[in-house]
């Protein structure tokens, strides 16, 4: 069983389900328990793995003080780029060509590794007499692409190109095996060059059967180009075979039609043209494979045969072909790509840089920069500087029983069952006002195997994350000086504060007289922008004999976590005045508004301690 | 969603149905009569965004395909799994001494489950969680594959028919609540299949994840189906049975607490790569074989036996993780052909053993061709459409296909069969003069002749086939535009589809209509409770509009929209 590290999760509140558009709380019976408001968010429930977040995935949004989570954002594209030539991408291109390198920039489809192109001649070998003649020409010859990881080559399936560079063109007129195809583009060409054989074809479909291409197993790509030419040629040409019957099906069947016509009449617009348009023709199928039918080549005895010699070993794994682009030059998908010699290079996926705004104010609370090398960003309102971190630390309280106490205050040790174990939750406080926090915790964890929760310190206060050097050298303000003589146990500098470490230490040297400080009601620690709490559990024991209810008798993934849900709300006064951004950001939004107003923020968030010891 | 075969006399789609434009709030204004599909000259401005981005998205039970409409094939393909639905940051999956306890899973019932969106059995459903999958899916496919922003865009969603009403429910409030859509379209994926196929009838057989379901599509219009639990859930899990029976420790049978042995994710690799299907074998003993058998049969048992001894030897190697301990496994080639025949053909029992729920493959095939009135039959059997997960087996595809064209040839288009019958047929004393009397009267297509043939020792149901119609204008003037040449109907035929992603790309390029549309602010105020049900608005034309016409009045009202065959409850 793998060490754990305590961790925190935050549910955004956009996912509260009171939020969303309509509640689906009486179908969903493992989500939530209870109609009632105070309902205990549930760690375990299966929805909440979609919600939960570490404090680093979310963004905050100053203007509407409001918690942002990657669900709750709106994106936009700042550019497109390939990952790997680093190439910014025209959103054009994204369109036509697709969200891939068209570069050559491709992935080994074995081991997803980078492709290099090399030339396919070997360096010459001092044993063979043949290497000479390679010699001659050492940079041209057929090149292929290879995988330095897994050394896999493109010759492998029978893939060489001429040229080193435009490797995503040549590529797609290639088969597997080595033989060429006509990409669309010269399809239409050469569809067109016969005297222009689909124009005419609307009126006499026969005859655009006779096109080169009738025989010949017609890959997804050209089906799909001909079906469509098919349809439009089929919808824009009705069959003009209809004399009398039009107006009586124009009347009966479909009404609107014939008003369409009528109206067309008084809007203008050639009269002809409409009433062509409008009239009833029945569409008729696709009847060969220039209109983009294709019979169904059903006997797949070859590859069966190819399965069986091959084995195992020659069929590519679901992973592999997870990673493969559809094929648009392959017949069908049916028992294609199975095996190894079928993969082909994948072409690297683009992606995007994104900025992202509120959906609310629509404030942009993150951009980057829109150059591609740079990692930076512009604008970045990540929530760690808005709402207190928490950080998760076991602690051990009596020296006496020596070896379990000290095991666990390691940190990721196992939790013993049915003994109560001490955690302290240091909240530290991002912003500039002093934030006055409220824990709330359910006495018994949601789940199969309750735990008890006592939170000592459930309401306290954190100072404001002023400069520290403000602190030093100004000894200003009532409010401070009042704090100050509050204040107990304040140790020294912000060293130690800062590290925890060092406290740590601190509090082994202190175990004798921890006991008097664990109260309930009492703060343990206190520093400059930080407070630490103290959180006693008793796990429970993972015995399964009675559970008779769902899941059977096995424990399920991260059942034996130990996780509190804890409901926090952190409520501050923003101050004016001041000469730091935040400040001064929020008193723009703010407006006229009097200088200090009160602003609140409540979620659930969830604390991971530790695995509980099996029984 | 199986309307009965012979209700109505089906009313022909026109192209004025297929050419009113889709989505986007063209029913909003406009001088629209509420039961109308709107030519598209009168469509709002909105509609006139022609280069909008129209996304496409494909559900089915275990992955998702999405992409922008009028490209050929989709740019992303989500598939559901357990490592999907971890919370964000958890990257456990990476590190090297993770594996995934799929053991703990299995015993929790999961086996496989958590690869699957939902299932259809929606008692005790998390629906919730489902929108939620349903969305992180989506999410996953527009930052990957799609790279697009969030602005709102138009959806056309491919559903299978079958969708029970609270999984599509979940999922438009799932996906209103979250990407804004200003509208979602839906469409049935055997009706996209049939435009991705370029035809107007046809026979679907989607031989899908969690069940198998032929749906008979006629003129655009869905007009019958029926479906068997044999799909490619239970090939895996054949394919385990077969695994598990080969493992050394297995025959002890001393592993009795664990159902399951080897993961699903092994399994379904297994499955994937190796499983083929047998050609198929002469006919059974019992099964009378009538005089009509063709040479085609012959051919077949040639091929078959050519292949075969090559095929008896050779074992293949699979090497298997997820056992006790890694092994690798020597199974000879012919048994991987057995998970395939069990699931599908369970050929060692009768015919009449089956429950309707399991029918094997070809029976279904063939009985939900026989529902089929006669001229509907004849367009649909030479338009089978074969989609699915496991039309990708090596084999399998042929292989129902010949026993179907089996059955036909032994049986004809028979509902009625067994030994009575039998007699009676042979009795010449009581069949001759009834076939001379129809035999006058009727067109010499061999179909028709056999139908005819089958429905004589049947009462209630010749007659429909064998009356003469009464002229129908609108079929009078269907063939004036289709009968120029000749449609190929009565013989059995498979045809190759696009895809029901690809055809979709197709309806929705060429501004056709979808079955239903489903306004995002309507949805909201309401949920699926304000869909007027269609046997509100008007019980036969819903019906028989399965096509893009019917549904859309729905929600030309505006007030008044429907959720189309899925509403139907």
């Amino acid at each position: 069983m793998a060490a754990l590290t305590p961790y925190t999760y935050i549910q955004c509140p956009c996912s509260d389900s009171s939020t969303l558009g309509r509640s689906s709380g009486p179908n969903s019976p493992t989500g939530s328990e209870g109609d009632e408001d105070d309902r205990t968010f549930d760690p375990r429930a299966p929805r909440s793995n979609y919600s939960l977040y570490p404090l680093e995935y979310l963004l905050y949004c100053e203007d509407c003080h409001q918690i942002r989570c990657p669900r709750c954002v709106s994106e936009e594209i700042v550019t497109y780029y390939c990952p790997n030539c680093l190439f910014e991408v025209p959103s054009s291109t994204i369109k036509s060509e697709g969200n891939r390198c068209t570069r050559s920039c491709f992935q080994c489809p074995i081991c997803i590794g980078p492709l290099a192109v090399t030339s396919v001649e070997t360096k010459p070998d001092p044993g063979l007499l043949a290497a000479t003649d390679n010699t001659a020409a050492p940079h041209s010859g057929p090149y292929a692409l290879t995988c330095s990881y897994c050394n896999w080559s493109s010759t492998e399936v029978g893939i060489k190109f001429d040229k080193p560079n435009s490797i995503h063109a040549q590529l797609a007129k290639l088969r597997n095996g080595g033989t060429t195809r006509l990409t669309a583009k010269e399809r239409k060409e050469r569809r067109k060059d016969p005297s222009y054989r689909s124009q005419a074809a609307a009126t006499t479909g026969s005859e655009g059967g006779a096109g080169p291409g009738k025989e010949e197993k017609l890959d997804l790509e050209t089906q799909f180009a001909n079906l469509k030419s098919f349809y439009q040629r089929q919808l824009a040409d009705p069959n003009s075979a209809d004399t009398g019957l039009a107006s009586l099906s124009d009347l009966g069947f479909s009404s609107p039609t014939s008003l369409s016509r009528i109206m067309s009449i008084y809007t203008g617009g050639s009269l002809q043209d409409k009433k062509a348009k409008s009239r009833v023709g029945a569409m008729r199928e696709a009847l060969e494979s220039d209109e983009g039918l294709q019979i169904a080549d059903l006997d797949e005895s070859a590859a069966i045969d190819k399965l069986q010699t091959d084995g195992h070993d020659g069929t590519a794994s679901t992973a592999q072909l997870l990673d493969q682009i559809p094929n648009l030059g392959e017949a069908h998908l049916h028992g294609r790509s199975r095996f190894l010699s079928e993969l082909r290079p994948i072409p690297y996926l683009l992606r995007a840089k994104r900025s992202k705004r509120c959906p609310v104010c629509r404030h942009i609370i993150s951009k980057p920069e829109a150059k591609i090398q740079t990692t930076r960003f512009r604008i970045r309102l990540v929530a760690g500087s808005y709402i207190p971190s928490l950080a998760i630390r076991p602690l051990s309280l009596s020296s006496a029983s020596s070896t379990s106490s000290s095991g666990a205050s390691v940190p990721g040790a196992l939790l013993e069952p049915l003994k109560p174990t001490h955690f302290l939750l240091t909240f530290r406080n991002p912003i500039f006002d002093t934030i006055k926090v409220t824990l709330g915790a359910p006495a018994k964890t949601p789940g199969r195997f309750p735990s008890k929760v006592t939170v000592l310190c459930p309401e306290f206060e954190i100072d404001a994350n002023t400069d520290v050097w403000d602190e030093a050298l100004k000894d200003s303000g009532e409010r401070e000086r009042e704090r100050e003589r509050e204040r107990r146990a304040r140790r020294g500098g912000f060293e130690e504060s800062t590290t925890t470490s060092s406290s740590n230490n601190h509090n082994n040297n202190n175990n004798n007289n921890a006991q008097n400080q664990l109260e309930v009601g009492k703060i343990w620690e206190r520093g400059r922008n930080w407070v630490s709490i103290v959180v006693e559990v008793v796990p429970p024991s993972l015995k399964l004999g009675d559970s008779t209810g769902d899941g059977g008798g096995v424990l399920r993934e991260d059942e034996d976590v130990l996780e509190i849900p804890m409901f926090v709300r952190v409520e501050w006064e923003s101050e004016g005045g001041g000469d730091e951004v935040a400040v001064a950001a929020r008193d723009t939004s703010g407006g006229s508004k009097e200088a200090r107003e009160k602003r609140e923020l409540a979620y659930w968030c969830v604390l991971g301690l530790g695995r509980i010891r099996r029984s | 969603m199986s309307a009965p075969a012979g209700s109505a006399p089906l009313p022909h789609r026109s192209v004025a149905n297929i050419r009113s434009p889709s989505g986007a709030g063209h029913h909003q204004s406009g001088p629209s009569t509420p039961l109308r599909a709107i030519p598209s000259n009168f469509g709002s401005p909105s509609s006139l965004r022609a280069d909008e981005e129209i996304i496409i998205i494909e559900f089915g039970t275990r992955k998702l395909q999405v992409g922008f409409s009028g490209d050929p094939a989709p740019r992303g393909c989500i598939w559901f799994g357990p490592d999907q639905q971890r919370r964000v940051g958890d990257f456990r999956e990476w590190q090297t001494d993770y594996r995934y306890d799929w053991r703990r899973a299995a015993a929790g019932g999961l086996w496989g489950k958590d690869h699957e969106l939902w299932q259809y059995d929606v008692r005790g459903a998390d629906l919730g969680l489902v929108g939620d999958r349903i969305e992180r899916a989506l999410r996953e496919a527009f930052t990957k594959y799609m790279l697009i922003d969030s602005r709102p865009r138009r959806m056309v969603w491919i559903l299978p028919s079958s969708l029970p009403i609270p999984l599509l429910s979940a999922a438009l409030d799932s996906i209103f609540s979250r990407f804004q859509p200003p509208t979602v379209s839906l469409l049935s994926s055997s009706l996209a299949l049939t435009v991705g196929a370029g035809v107007r009838s046809a026979l679907v057989v989607d031989l899908g994840w969690s069940e198998t379901v032929v749906t008979s599509v006629y003129e655009y219009r869905e007009v019958g189906s029926s479906r068997s639990i044999r799909g490619g859930r239970m090939l895996v899990e054949q394919t385990h049975k077969l695994l598990a029976r080969h493992l050394p420790e297995a025959r002890g049978g001393q592993d009795n607490s664990q159902e399951y042995v080897l993961s699903f994710e092994e399994c379904n690799d297994i499955t994937t790569r190796m499983v083929w299907c047998n050609a198929r074998q002469r006919s059974r003993p019992y099964q009378p074989s009538s005089d009509a058998l063709a040479t085609v049969q012959e051919q077949d048992e040639t091929k078959l036996e050519g292949l075969s001894p090559g095929r008896m030897h050779g074992p293949v190697v699979i090497p298997l993780k997820s056992w006790l301990s890694p092994t690798s496994l020597e199974l000879p080639f012919d048994a991987l052909a057995e998970p395939c025949e069990n699931t599908f053909f369970d050929s060692q029992y009768s015919h009449t053993s089956f429950d309707d729920h399991e029918l094997p493959l070809h029976l279904l095939v063939y009985r939900s061709l026989l529902q089929l009135p006669v001229d509907v039959r004849a367009l649909c059997m030479s338009r089978i459409i074969f989609t699915g997960g496991c039309s990708n087996v090596l084999g399998l595809r042929k292989r129902v296909f010949d026993e179907v064209s089996a059955i036909v040839r032994e049986r004809g288009w028979d509902p009625v069969q067994g030994k009575g019958v039998q007699q009676f047929r042979t009795n010449p004393n009581l069949n001759l003069k009834r076939r001379v009397a129809r035999q006058a009267g009727e067109g010499p297509t061999g179909v028709a002749l056999q139908s005819g043939d089958g429905e004589e020792q049947d009462g209630v149901w010749h007659d429909a086939a064998n009356t003469v119609p009464e002229p129908d204008p609108f079929e009078e003037q269907l063939k004036r535009g289709t009968d120029k040449r000749p449609r190929v109907q009565g013989e059995m035929r498979a045809i190759e589809s696009l895809g029901a992603w690809s055809g979709a790309s197709l309806i929705t390029h060429l501004k056709a209509s979808a079955l239903a549309t489903v306004d995002r602010e309507a949805w909201l105020q309401h949920g699926a409770a304000g869909a007027s049900k269609p046997s509100d608005v008007d019980h036969k034309a819903q019906r028989q509009s399965l096509g893009a016409g019917g549904l859309m009045r729905g929600s030309a009202a505006g007030s008044a929209w429907t959720l189309g065959i899925w509403g139907a409850t």
